[in-house]
């Protein structure tokens, strides 16, 4: 009896530490769903479906970078930036990239954490990078015979031939050429719903258009959703039926941007969250694409490798946690020549986090005294 | 003697070998039961997962018990719908501490993904320890892989796994629950492996198993899309 009393109270504290650790495992930190045991957030289905009703809209407007003219172009990428109440690392991205004339910003997932308050802020930092941006760059578009059209939220980008429409209550899609892909923190919590209000989509891709051999050609940017740790069933459909292919254009570079990495940079970063056998779809999918580089995130620290004919870049973070006093190397730069070759180089950010009661004075959603 | 007194020293005599064989070979599942030193096991698995839909398979081991303490296991995989075709080989040492059986083991596993021509080796250091009801794996995993022409060793990752059964691990028949980031033919990462499983022995050398297994996607904060749903029902034959 004493010793069935015994083994009774052995197993209760087992289990008792089991589910405590379990607890732990789940829920220890708010970003981490203990709903997301075995089905939690939003799925990477769901999401690629909605995706892609949103992109067959917003393709028109994206589809129109022409760099055909000029002899280079750039795009600035950064990662996990987990805004909370201080969106400054974005607003620093945002603002170097304007001053260095790139021509487009990429950011591989987890942009804010998720509260909508720090969506809040995510959007004050969108917006005014907007102003600034359309300030230096567009111009009221015209009509021909140098009328003006009564819609006057419609501009013109000189450099690209971009028309855009700019709407304060839509800020998507406005003048600021801001790409993100969803990463895990961008999705618990509903927080698909805060990210697709801004940016409508994970899956999708546009093109900027150069000239290649005498002949028309394309740069591919192609953006993933991975923030399930997979593809997905839905998304690897489309893109086993075609959707990078649909409007069969010369290709020149591809570029993709995911969140989930593969590689994992060393000992002290998580592992790739990939099933084996999707692992290695994906690096086979890269290597057809003829992949220029492939940019992947999560792990929040640098690894560059070569791979199956692929340069792969898994980004540091941005945020304030990570690099409470920056550094000079959070965000890459890539610069594509007119011959189709590119220059990558490392650059800083260094801004500090501001205190609550300045981003209150400054109009942000502030959590916590 | 009386009939009920010879029934009953019998019976006692019985009682002690028996307990005496228990004390000497744990009979519990995939380990020497004292008599049999060669077990095969046949297995069909059939599912779905997100990259191939559909697929169904077979896996083939053989295990040969040296003693109670070692055992040699060496296993092929055969997953046609994936493409997927690996063996492997492990060594196992079996050590009775107190009222734990530890097993020690050692093993290299070979995968060839044919849709990808990827070729993987996998090397895996574990520990295992089981009392009646239930079992926790602990270890490393050394992951490999070969694919157009580059290589790439990722850095080494923990090997976990958990089983809790219904009934004893020596009973006729059982039903568990597990979680673990691995399985017969591969080692993940932070992917981790839910399932039922069950057995149940026709007789001392003849088994039935099998396991219903779901493998979500991602990890922690990422899981919220399953990669693959499997069944694997199979059979044991133990010999001398």
């Amino acid at each position: 009896m004493e010793i069935t009393m015994k083994k009774s109270i052995s197993y209760t504290l087992m289990a008792a530490a089991a589910l405590m650790a379990a607890s732990v495992l789940f829920s220890s930190c708010e970003k981490v769903s203990p709903t997301g045991v075995l089905i939690g957030n939003t799925s990477v289905d769901d999401r690629v479906k909605q995706s892609l009703v949103n992109f067959s809209v917003l393709e028109v407007a994206w589809d129109k970078y022409l760099a055909d003219t000029i002899q280079e172009y750039s795009f600035l990428v950064g990662s996990d930036s987990h805004i909370t109440n201080d969106p400054g690392r974005l607003e620093e991205m945002l603002e170097i990239g304007i001053e260095n004339d790139d021509l487009f910003f990429c950011h591989l997932g987890d942009l804010a954490d998720t509260k909508a308050e720090y969506y809040n802020n995510t959007e004050i930092a969108i917006e005014d990078a907007t102003d600034e941006w359309m300030d230096k760059y567009l111009k009221p578009l015209v009509k021909e015979d140098g009328g003006i059209y009564q819609d006057t939220t419609l501009y013109y980008d000189p450099r690209t031939d971009c028309v855009y429409r700019k709407d304060k209550h839509n800020i998507f899609p406005t003048a600021l050429p801001f790409y993100p892909v969803v990463g895990n923190h961008d999705i618990t919590h509903n927080g698909w719903a805060l990210f697709s209000r801004l940016f409508k989509t994970s899956f999708y891709e546009f093109t900027v258009r150069v000239i290649c051999d005498n002949d028309t050609a394309y740069d591919r940017f192609i953006f993933l959703d991975s923030a399930n740790g997979t593809l997905g069933s839905y998304q690897i459909d489309e893109i086993e039926n075609g959707f990078f292919q649909r409007d069969n254009k010369k290709i020149r570079n591809t570029f993709t941007f995911t969140h989930t990495n593969i590689f994992r940079p060393s000992l002290n970063e998580f592992a790739s969250t990939y099933c084996r056998e999707e692992l290695y779809y994906i690096l086979d999918k890269l290597a057809d694409w003829n992949t220029t580089i492939a940019f992947w995130g999560h792990v929040h620290a640098w690894d560059e490798r070569d791979f199956g004919g692929v340069h792969h870049i898994t980004m540091p973070s941005m945020n304030f946690v990570d690099h409470p006093n920056g550094g000079d190397d959070l965000l890459v730069r890539v610069t594509v020549k007119k011959d189709g070759s590119y220059k990558m180089e490392r650059v800083g950010l260094h801004s500090k986090e501001r205190t609550k009661e300045e981003l209150k004075e400054q109009g942000y959603s502030v959590i916590g005294k | 003697m009386s009939f009920l007194k010879r029934l009953a020293l019998s019976s006692l005599l019985a009682l002690s070998m028996g307990t005496t064989a228990m004390a000497q070979y744990y009979s519990g599942e995939h380990t020497f039961d004292g008599e049999n030193k060669n077990e095969v096991s046949a297995s069909v698995t059939t599912g779905k997962n997100i990259i191939t839909g559909p697929c169904i398979g077979n896996t083939l081991h053989y295990r040969h018990y040296f003693d109670s303490h070692w055992s040699v296991d060496g296993g092929v995989n055969l997953q046609y719908s994936k493409g997927l075709y690996g063996f492997k080989a492990k060594g196992q040492y079996h050590l009775k501490i107190k009222s734990f059986h530890m097993f020690a083991s050692g093993e290299y596993m070979f995968n060839h993904y044919h849709s990808y021509n990827t070729n993987e080796n996998v090397g895996n250091l574990s520990l295992r320890f089981e009392r009646g009801y239930w079992d926790i794996t602990l270890g490393g995993s050394f992951i490999g892989y070969n694919m157009m022409g580059d290589h790439y060793t990722e850095p080494v990752t923990l090997t976990f796994g958990a089983h809790a059964t219904l009934r004893p691990r020596t009973n006729k028949w059982n039903v568990g629950l597990l979680f673990r980031n691995f399985d017969d033919f591969y080692y993940e990462n932070w992917n981790i492996n839910w399932g039922l499983d069950f057995y149940y022995k026709f007789n001392p050398t003849w088994k039935l198993f099998g396991e219903f297994n779901v493998r979500p996607a991602g990890s922690m904060s990422q899981l919220a899309s399953k990669y693959e749903t499997t069944g694997k029902v199979g059979v044991i034959y133990r010999w001398k």
